[in-house]
């Protein structure tokens, strides 16, 4: 059994507390201009949305999607999420993260990970996934989590009660009179709530590799708790389970404005595709994983065939969307 | 009624100034106006308990309905679902969440725990101990215990992490310190079984309760967003707790707390308010009976 109450590990706690940094003072308008801004910016393409569209919502994975190339997000969104061994781990590890946070002790890390996972009902079906997995892969999958959970262990303290943990912490952020909804969820989060300083930390779990985009993942969960909040976090960060390593960033007016203006054009995106409007395609480096490859002419030329990979599959390199976010700025500074 | 945006461009009657806390604790004690007249929440409850003794009549025998915040939001939103076979319920984190939650705010409050965290670490364990006892016959222990006792560790952890996680947010909306009357978290429902019908209850819902000069004022904490309908969601406690409770104590507002988008909603009671929360429940009634009508009706042409 993994227990944590009595191993202090003083080097990511100040990294995260930002110990010897003085905490930022809240600017009192800021957040209200933000969500003008939005509301302002939206307001065009919310127009044009029929009367009796869903709810336009807007998820870091959408964003993304949608900022790289429409189609390839049109065809997601149009199609069942297809479960593999890297989601299965990144469900698992993120759950026994929340375990370890909230009670300080992992008994085994396959049947907890697998309890937490039933207890929800198993949702997303990653539950049934692992189990039906052959077995050498279901092993050598439960024991790539196991190493995940390892590091978590070793790395991290329980946070005590006093910082006021809450983990899986949801958050949403209604423009347009709730027709588009920002939403995502933080893995954790901790400290008071603002008052004249900033006071909240938001930190983000990833089992796979380093990726360029995770800091927009960020910067856009930074976003929603200012919206939410009315302050900004004073802190954001991202702790990846494989290495160990902890991005940590301050979150300044320019963070904030840059995730604006990123999930404002992603938002409008789509919601044009929303309205009907035909997706355009831009060849990308994700091309070669897009369920919409067979149909893309684009994509074919770029990914060099017409038969897409499958994500996760541990024969092929997965280059993931680091490489077109570097391409995108790259042609669009 | 007193609508408020907490949108930083045009709050309406609540600072947005941080901490939020004071905020809302200011805007949750401000003085209310004339408290509601005993006569008039007694003519609403006879006016309200005739048309739905009306309405319930039609209901198959020895059918009832217990209307409460969950229902009355199927009846509006979905009204297809009422004539549907009702879904057992099943226990799960995120169900069992609020009820664990308000039991740790309350220890919270009552200075038993240091933090919400700790809060639901007290209660689970009480609750775990409960289960045992109670199988020797002693205090019933609450209705989530017997589930959350047959869970493998790994479950256990969840349904504590969303429930420290829930209370985590109660607790931080309300500056405790300023409540010169300890409030009270949680507690008991309102009910109120219809007179004359046997086959009806309206069942309201509050997760504090606080004293505004000498009438009551209720929290109810939502999930997600805050709806178009908040009234409706506000007006329901109102209503039951002014039927239960008589004019004189009757709810003199109710605040609605959205903490996953920090949204704020305040509802001054009057006879307004009463009066379109009891519209609203007898329509959600009506969806109801013809529910259930549709699916004897269907039960015995097969």
């Amino acid at each position: 059994m993994l227990t944590g109450r009595s191993t202090p590990r003083v080097p990511l706690i100040a990294r995260l507390r930002g110990d010897g940094v003085p905490r930022p003072l809240v600017s009192p308008g800021l957040a209200g201009g933000l969500r003008d801004w939005l509301e302002d910016g939206l307001a065009p393409v919310v127009a044009g949305l029929p009367p009796d569209a869903a709810a336009v919502r807007v998820r870091k994975e959408t964003l993304n999607q949608v900022l790289v190339c429409e189609a390839h997000v049109a065809a997601r969104l149009a199609t069942a999420p297809v479960m593999n061994t890297a989601i299965a781990r990144g469900t698992m590890v993120d759950a026994l993260f929340r375990q370890w946070v909230t009670t300080g002790s992992i008994a085994d890390c396959s049947s907890d990970a697998l309890a937490a996972l039933g207890a929800e009902g198993d949702r997303d079906g990653v539950g049934a996934f692992v189990a039906a997995l052959p077995e050498p892969r279901r092993r050598e999958l439960l024991e790539d989590v196991a190493e995940h959970v390892q590091d978590i262990t070793r790395n991290w303290p329980v946070p005590s009660p006093g910082w006021l943990p809450r983990t899986q912490d949801r958050m949403e952020v209604p423009l347009a009179g709730g027709r588009v909804v920002l939403t995502g969820t933080a893995d954790l989060a901790f400290g008071n709530p603002p008052g004249e300083h900033a006071s909240v930390c938001v930190v983000e779990v990833k089992s796979g590799a380093r990726r360029l985009e995770h800091r927009g993942d960020l910067h856009f969960y930074a976003l929603l708790e200012t919206l939410r909040s009315g302050a900004p976090p004073f802190r954001i960060a991202t702790y990846y389970t494989r290495t160990g390593e902890l991005d940590v960033e301050p979150v300044g007016e320019d963070v904030l404005v840059g995730a604006l203006k990123r999930a404002l054009d992603g938002a409008s995106a789509l919601c044009r595709l929303a309205a009907g409007a035909q997706p355009t395609r831009s060849a990308n480096p994700l091309c070669a994983w897009c369920v919409a490859l067979p149909g893309c002419a684009p994509g074919q030329r770029r990914a060099g065939t017409d038969t897409p990979r499958i994500p996760g599959d541990p024969d092929v390199e997965d280059r993931g969307t680091d490489a077109a976010m570097h391409e995108r700025t790259e042609v669009d500074p | 009624m007193q609508l408020v945006d907490e949108g930083p461009t045009a709050p309406r009657g609540l600072s947005t100034a941080l901490p939020r806390s004071a905020s809302l604790t200011d805007a949750l004690l401000a003085p209310c106006g004339h408290p509601l007249a005993a006569d008039a929440v007694r003519a609403l409850r006879d006016d309200l308990a005739r048309t739905l003794c009306a309405v319930v009549a039609e209901l198959p025998a020895g059918e009832r309905l217990r209307i409460d915040a969950f229902t009355a939001r199927v009846a509006r939103h979905h009204p297809e679902r009422c004539s549907a076979g009702a879904d057992p319920f099943v226990p799960s984190p995120a169900t069992c969440r609020r009820a664990i939650g308000v039991a740790a705010v309350a220890r919270c409050v009552r200075g038993l725990s240091c933090a919400p965290a700790s809060g639901v670490f007290d209660v689970l364990a009480a609750a775990a101990e409960d289960v045992a006892v109670g199988m020797e016959g002693g205090a019933r222990p609450p209705w989530w215990s017997p589930w959350y006792a047959q869970l493998p560790a790994g479950g256990r952890a969840v349904v504590s992490a969303e429930a420290v996680t829930w209370a985590t947010h109660l607790y931080t909306a309300l500056d405790w310190g300023r409540f010169e009357r300890r409030p009270v978290v949680g507690a008991g429902d309102d009910w109120w079984d219809c007179p004359g019908s046997r086959q009806l209850t309206l069942k309201g819902r509050a997760d504090v309760r606080v004293l505004v000069g000498a009438s009551p004022a209720y929290v109810v904490v939502g999930n997600g967003s805050c709806p178009p309908d908040w009234q409706a969601e506000l007006g329901l406690p109102a209503l039951v707790g002014a039927l239960a409770r008589g004019g004189a104590s009757a709810p003199c507002r109710v605040v609605g707390v959205w903490p996953t988008s920090g949204q704020v909603r305040l509802l001054d009671v009057d006879a307004d308010v009463l009066e379109a929360a009891a519209t609203s429940v007898i329509s959600a009634v009506g969806t109801w009976v013809d529910g259930r009508l549709e699916v004897c009706g269907a039960r015995q042409a097969s």
